[in-house]
């Protein structure tokens, strides 16, 4: 260590703390690579040595550096917000000018409308009602079925719900993306595809598609989609950024 | 890079809604059916403004696939194209 180590110059006459090699020093790539220290050292110095480049740079600058986390909400934030909703405000007043909507007959409260939906967000426990080729027939029962096709929609509902509801019990959801839990990620993408396929189920008769085929499909294609998001999401972990990542975050030493 | 996307981005938005505007003022015939890609009018019932509208409808379609493609796929895949030519030359 050098004499005047009170102070916060950086040092480059290959003292201090050895993280970071001065430049005279820095091994080219190569050596790196051939260096048997193992990737977490490796790159445990790549980004330590971007973070003081950055911090010279910073020093260098004129810029005063806050202890903020953010920017400022004035002018920063406010002048960003004002021309993103300029923007959506202006496509409103032209579109409503430009396309104004044509207004159909009004309802006749007397006839019954020839198709009866539900909203759209409510297609999906619209399509669960239509699992009737589902409920099965008791042969013990001499060919009935236990309970009325209207009663097994209902159950139906209840059962999709309840797993929505016991997901959050089953994986707290510690992951900050996808790639660290791919098959939680799978299960929601499973999830969000049937939400999909049900509300196409729901509204079959807008489907080019025979009814037994959209039921099949309804129930298999978000299964393959979650089988693909899976073996997607594995290979991804298996890829070098991730475990670089890792180990960076892993490596950062406290303050 | 940020402005090759903001280019095209505005290429695509003025183009979709100017061709959005053209193609539901003329080839939307009604609620029911096809809409924005319908039958436009017969050609003798066009005025002269109706026919300037139509083709810059076109004009318009045109320049936002044209624009967003040029932006964002054309320019960067020549500007890596020139990078890749000037560390292969040198």
């Amino acid at each position: 260590m050098s004499d005047n180590d009170t102070n916060d110059d950086v040092r480059t006459d290959g003292s201090g703390t050895g993280i970071v090699a001065p430049d005279d020093e820095t091994p080219t790539w190569r050596e790196r690579k051939e260096r048997t220290e193992g990737l977490a050292r490796l790159t445990y110095e790549y980004f330590e040595r971007s973070r003081r480049e950055d911090q010279d740079l910073r020093q260098q600058s004129d810029y005063v550096e806050r202890d903020v986390l953010a920017f400022p909400a004035w002018p920063h934030e406010m002048m960003r917000n004002l021309a993103l909703t300029s923007f959506f405000v202006g496509m409103i007043l032209f579109l409503s000018a430009a396309l104004p909507p044509e207004m159909p007959h009004p309802a006749n409260a007397n006839q019954t409308p020839a198709i009866i939906l539900p909203d759209w967000y409510l297609y999906w426990s619209f399509g669960l009602l239509k699992l009737q080729t589902l409920n099965p027939e008791i042969s013990l029962l001499g060919g009935q079925k236990l309970m009325s096709d209207r009663m097994y929609g209902v159950i139906a509902n209840v059962v999709v719900v309840g797993f929505v509801a016991i997901v959050p019990f089953l994986n707290k959801g510690s992951a900050r993306r996808p790639v660290e839990q791919p098959f939680w990620a799978a299960v929601g993408m499973t999830g969000v595809v049937f939400s999909l396929t049900i509300a196409a189920l729901s509204v079959q008769n807008l489907i080019p598609m025979g009814s037994d085929l959209l039921l099949d499909l309804s129930f298999l294609f978000p299964i393959v989609c979650g089988v693909i998001t899976y073996a997607a999401l594995r290979t991804m972990r298996e890829g070098y950024m991730f475990n670089l990542n890792r180990r960076y975050y892993r490596l950062r030493p406290p303050k | 890079m940020a402005d090759e996307f903001i280019k095209g981005l505005s290429a695509l938005v003025i183009g979709g809604l100017g061709w959005m505007t053209v193609a539901g003022w003329y080839k939307t015939p009604s609620f029911e059916g096809a809409q924005l890609t319908g039958e436009a009018p017969p050609a003798e019932t066009l005025t002269v403004y109706d026919q300037v509208a139509l083709f810059m409808g076109d004009a318009f379609f045109w320049f936002a696939i044209i624009g967003a493609l040029t932006f964002w796929l054309l320019i960067p895949l020549v500007e890596e194209g020139r990078q890749v030519w000037a560390e292969r030359s040198s």
